[in-house]
């Protein structure tokens, strides 16, 4: 009994592990066009945990792209700033929103400008180790957003 | 708690339509300044005279704020095309207040989002006074380790009169109807002014 159980923990292992990296759903992952001088823009996209325990977006890697950050645009007292996140957590069923004038992926130093319709490899890293590829389409603000 | 989100979100409605902007009780005069588009063209207060200006402050490193305000001020004036007269259409002007990053590029940073939009920096001094002048605020920030450094900024766009005067400030989310609603209203009460 004990190898059985033994057996389906290591066969159930890998399985699990391969369902906590379906159990993230990210959807209309975006640039936004920005004027070809720029030396930063930003990614959005909509990201949801259907897993059970909590997840954890620490980073991000955007291919074509000295570093990118996950990073949060606010408003105080008439004030636009920025903050920079170490880390996202997202409990299970919760679904979060990267849109503009709020919480964005801001790609720094480009290796070249970006044209309407280039898509940007990004990888999004949670704190288990998952790195899970997002392919961004570039394209304007206003077109159906 | 989803019954009382929507409660707030009724009570928030009437409230944020009213928010898309503030008209001064009194004009303030906008002093002499000197700033320049990037190809070295004057851009002062003469350029104010003789038709609306809207004065945005930001940074072109700036990767999320300032792209989504330029490009809500672009719908925002299209809207406002719609509902005054061509004369009254009011003229954009990005202003720069990180001359040293931004230079020689924000101009074409303007133009990206329209046209007819003007990119102007300028020496430290004339910015300070600029933005002292409308009641507005930045602070560059310390750098990160890779250098880059963000910049505070007030998210509210001047509304300078044809007589060259500030009359009133646009706000955040800058909805286009919304916004285009509220100077069409802001040049009624000028006009009205004006006359009496």
């Amino acid at each position: 009994m004990k190898t059985i159980l033994a057996a389906t923990f290591l066969a159930g292992a890998p399985l699990y592990a391969w369902a906590a990296d379906s159990l993230i759903t990210v959807t209309s992952p975006w640039v936004a066009l920005a004027p070809p001088s720029v030396k930063s823009h930003a990614a959005y996209l909509d990201i949801r945990n259907d897993g059970l325990a909590a997840r954890h977006l620490v980073g991000v890697k955007a291919e074509g792209y000295g570093m990118a950050h996950l990073h949060h645009s606010m408003e105080k007292d008439g004030v636009a700033m920025m903050h920079s996140m170490d880390q996202m957590s997202l409990d299970p069923g919760q679904e979060v929103s990267f849109a503009p004038g709020g919480l964005h992926i801001m790609l720094m130093m480009p290796m070249g400008p970006k044209a309407e319709g280039d898509m940007v490899d990004l990888t999004l890293i949670f704190a288990d180790g998952e790195e899970l590829p997002v392919v961004a389409v570039v394209r304007r603000p206003h077109e159906g957003s | 708690m989803k019954a009382l989100a929507f409660a707030l979100s009724l009570l928030a409605s009437p409230v944020a339509a009213q928010m898309q902007g503030v008209m001064l009780d009194e004009p303030v005069e906008i002093p002499a300044f000197t700033l320049m588009e990037q190809n070295g063209k004057i851009y002062s207060e003469a350029d104010l005279s003789g038709h609306w200006t809207l004065i945005m402050f930001g940074f072109t490193s700036c990767p999320d704020v300032c792209p989504f305000t330029l490009g809500n001020l672009e719908a925002a004036v299209a809207e406002t095309s719609l509902r005054v007269r061509p004369d009254n259409v009011p003229q954009v002007v990005f202003v720069s207040v990180d001359p040293e990053r931004d230079w020689e590029t924000v101009s074409d940073y303007a133009h990206f989002f329209h046209p007819e939009f003007l990119g102007v920096s300028g020496e430290r001094t004339d910015i300070d006074q600029l933005i002292e002048a409308t009641d507005s605020f930045y602070r560059l920030m310390p750098p990160d380790s890779s250098g880059y450094y963000e910049v505070q900024h007030s998210s509210s766009v001047s509304i300078i009169a044809p007589d060259g005067t500030l009359r009133g400030k646009l706000q955040p989310p800058f909805d286009p109807g919304s916004t285009a609603e509220f100077l069409a209203r802001l040049q009624i009460q000028y006009r009205r002014d004006m006359i009496q």
